[in-house]
């Protein structure tokens, strides 16, 4: 093999070893992108009842260890989500809570994208329950407040560790 | 079908330039190109020992610090990362240039679809674990792999909590999360062991290592690249920042830019289709009937010998008892194995096996044509061309060296040879693909060997092998074929004249006597 032959295939094999070195960190350097007002929590579904009595012809019916005088049929309630930012409706989303059987935990995880500076935030969470129905309603989480955020930088609403309220989390760094 | 066989050779055109480049630059036994397949199995090596050390240093609890401290080692730990890191890159590329070297040549239909649809399967497999490699580090890039991932996992209903919700910065990042994901990353080359055995398992003789050469200038090149060139840390994951100015390692993350923006249902749709279009390639490129009839061994002509058995480079030749009196087994060829290559036609030298038209007994016919027409003298140089030779493009003379053209030179018989030269060819030039790049694996080392080494089916004592040459020349390797036949052009002026027999029997010698037991045993 000769001299000029040799210093081509170096330099064949140098320009695939840079090749694979540049493809292994191409930089996908983007301009600063939005901020991000980011809903992350979860909460345990309300049960949504309609109970009757049964009527003593009703109950001579059924077994007598199965004699229950009340006769409850239900579902989870559904959940709204409404998030405002500057007045402005930004997100209205019916949440149902999660599995097949939608008997799970309901998950919110909505990310809204926003321009980088101060905003007004309107977050409100509620069960919906039809007026009809006599069910506990578990109070509305609610937040409103100022956000200053910067560019790519998400501002998270969240729940605290007992879930009965909402507060900010912000980037540490 | 008339799609594929278009897009087959508009592959092979740029696959053959860059192949003649190649050889030209470090022969044919250490091109890369050739050496695909054992590359990735070298790359997996590097990666299970730079994978090993890194293991060491690596801390569930403070996954980023503790790559960081590895990154802070001059001496070791930087340069056997990025090793691991530039290792598992050349591996997918490796890994690619094969699929796309196997589907263009049309070696995927039949028997090898296995090794096809197993090669695919490794490929995702690789993939997967540097998904999971990248998540370890725990810098911007490998939130951006974990964020993306969860997305798109998140819409099967199957998890009982989103994914995705485990990045959202609500709570630190759970150790278990590390621990799973360090497990899966070290569970699945365990896999790609077992898919790999798969993978090979159709081949009689499996290569997985290239030329000492080629794996340590490989492993050379790399740590040099490694050392010169270190892969950088980016800043430290932060779940409540976007990740961006995000260096990407287009091998494993090529998906991402189109990922985040677009529904991950249409990613899905998107995976499926072209897996779906990967998987099919062996059914799609089947070709025609007649052209993938499995070989049959005519027991009249079988010695017993078992070159054939041998030979076979899937194994589909057996040999069983005979169910007449004579006393040696007998070939029988697994039609769910044979791919029709023909390397059996080659390796019997009573001509009794092979595809249906192309035993050495039909070969033999071809060539007495040949010689009618041609009329070879002793100023005549014949080329035997391999179909994917350089001579192999359907040419009937290369310069002025008339062409005899046969499927695959490791399917030839010797008596084709033998043929041409007691016809009084001046030389016979058997111009083949290069070992490394036989479509039929080892059609050209057996061929080989038996012109010139002795190998069952041999070319006869009678044959005088200075008039005979094999020049190794890939499809795009013409200017190397035509100055090898000039050469040996001007080797052969100084031999005696060549004396051309008149009636030369090959066939009748070739005749089996029926043997009987008694006779065996006399």
């Amino acid at each position: 093999m000769g001299a000029v032959r040799q210093l081509a295939a170096f330099a064949v094999a140098a320009a695939l070893c840079l090749g694979i070195a540049a493809l292994s960190q191409w930089p996908t350097r983007t301009e600063p992108g939005p901020a991000v007002v980011r809903l992350s929590w979860r909460t345990e579904p309300v049960r949504v009842e309609a109970c009757r009595t049964l009527t003593p012809e009703e109950l001579e019916g059924v077994p007598a260890h199965m004699r229950r005088t009340e006769e409850c049929a239900g579902d989870f309630a559904d959940y709204e989500l409404r998030l405002r930012v500057d007045g402005e409706g930004v997100r209205v989303d019916t949440i149902s809570p999660s599995g097949l059987r939608a008997d799970r935990p309901v998950y919110v995880l909505v990310d809204a994208p926003v321009e980088p500076g101060r905003h007004e935030v309107d977050v409100r969470f509620t069960a919906l329950v039809p007026a009809d129905v006599e069910a506990e309603t578990p109070p509305a989480l609610e937040w409103r407040g100022q956000m200053t955020l910067g560019a790519d930088e998400i501002g998270l609403l969240t729940t605290t560790p007992d879930g009965t309220a909402l507060r900010t989390v912000r980037s540490q760094r | 079908m008339k799609l594929t066989r278009s897009a087959q050779r508009l592959g092979r055109a740029p696959l053959a330039r860059l192949d003649a480049l190649f050889n030209r630059l470090y022969t044919w036994r250490y091109n890369p190109l050739y050496h695909s397949g054992a590359l990735v199995v070298a790359c997996f090596a590097v990666l299970c020992v730079t994978g090993l050390y890194l293991l060491l240093f690596y801390r569930i609890g403070s996954p980023y610090a503790s790559i960081e401290r590895i990154q802070g080692q001059v001496f070791a730990g930087r340069w056997i990362r990025t090793l691991h890191r530039y290792a598992s890159d050349a591996a997918v590329a490796a890994a690619v240039i094969h699929a796309f070297r196997m589907g263009i040549q049309n070696r995927t239909w039949g028997p090898r679809a296995l090794a096809w649809v197993s090669g695919i399967v490794l490929l995702g497999v690789f993939l997967l674990c540097g998904w999971t490699g990248y998540v370890m580090v725990w810098d911007t890039q490998g939130q951006l792999y974990a964020v993306e991932g969860a997305r798109l996992f998140d819409v099967f209903p199957v998890f009982s909590e989103p994914i995705s919700r485990t990045f959202t910065g609500e709570r630190v990042m759970p150790r278990a999360f590390f621990f799973l994901n360090l497990f899966a990353h070290i569970a699945v080359p365990v896999g790609i062991l077992l898919i790999l055995w798969i993978h090979v398992s159709r081949l009689a003789r499996t290569y997985l290592w290239p030329p000492r050469r080629l794996l340590w200038g490989m492993i050379g090149a790399l740590t040099a690249l490694s050392v010169l060139w270190p892969a950088t840390l980016a800043p430290e994951a932060d779940p409540l920042r976007v990740p961006t100015d995000v260096s990407l390692d287009v091998f494993y993350g090529f998906w991402l830019p189109w990922a985040r923006t677009v529904p991950p249902e249409l990613t899905w749709l998107l995976i499926t289709a072209v897996l779906v279009a990967l998987v099919a390639v062996p059914w799609i490129t089947r070709p025609a009937p007649e052209a993938t009839k499995a070989s049959v061994v005519d027991p009249k002509f079988c010695t017993g010998c078992e070159q054939c058995y041998h030979d076979c480079p899937y194994e589909a030749i057996s040999m069983v008892p005979r169910d007449d009196d004579r006393p040696y087994p007998v070939g029988v060829v697994d039609p769910a194995k044979c791919v029709s290559c023909g390397i059996c036609a080659g390796s019997c030298a009573p001509m009794g096996v092979g595809p249906p038209g192309r035993t050495g007994r039909d070969q033999l016919p071809a060539v007495k044509q040949f010689i009618a027409r041609v009329r070879p003298t002793e100023d005549h140089i014949v080329l035997v061309a391999c179909s994917r030779s350089a001579a192999g493009w359907g040419a009937e003379r290369v310069g002025d060296a008339p062409v005899l053209a046969v499927d695959c030179a490791g399917d030839m018989h010797s008596s084709v040879v033998e043929y041409l030269v007691r016809a009084g060819a001046g030389g016979v030039v058997v111009a083949s693909c290069p070992p490394r790049d036989c479509w039929n694996r080892e059609g050209v080392a057996w061929m080989e060997a038996r012109l010139f080494e002795g190998r069952e089916a041999e070319l006869k004592e009678r044959v005088d092998r200075t008039r005979v040459r094999v020049v190794y020349a890939a499809e795009g390797e013409r200017t190397v074929l035509a100055e090898a036949v000039d050469r040996f052009r001007s080797e052969i002026r100084g031999l005696d004249g060549a004396v051309a027999e008149e009636a030369i029997q090959i066939d009748t010698i070739c005749e089996v006597p029926e043997v009987s037991v008694a006779e065996v045993d006399a």
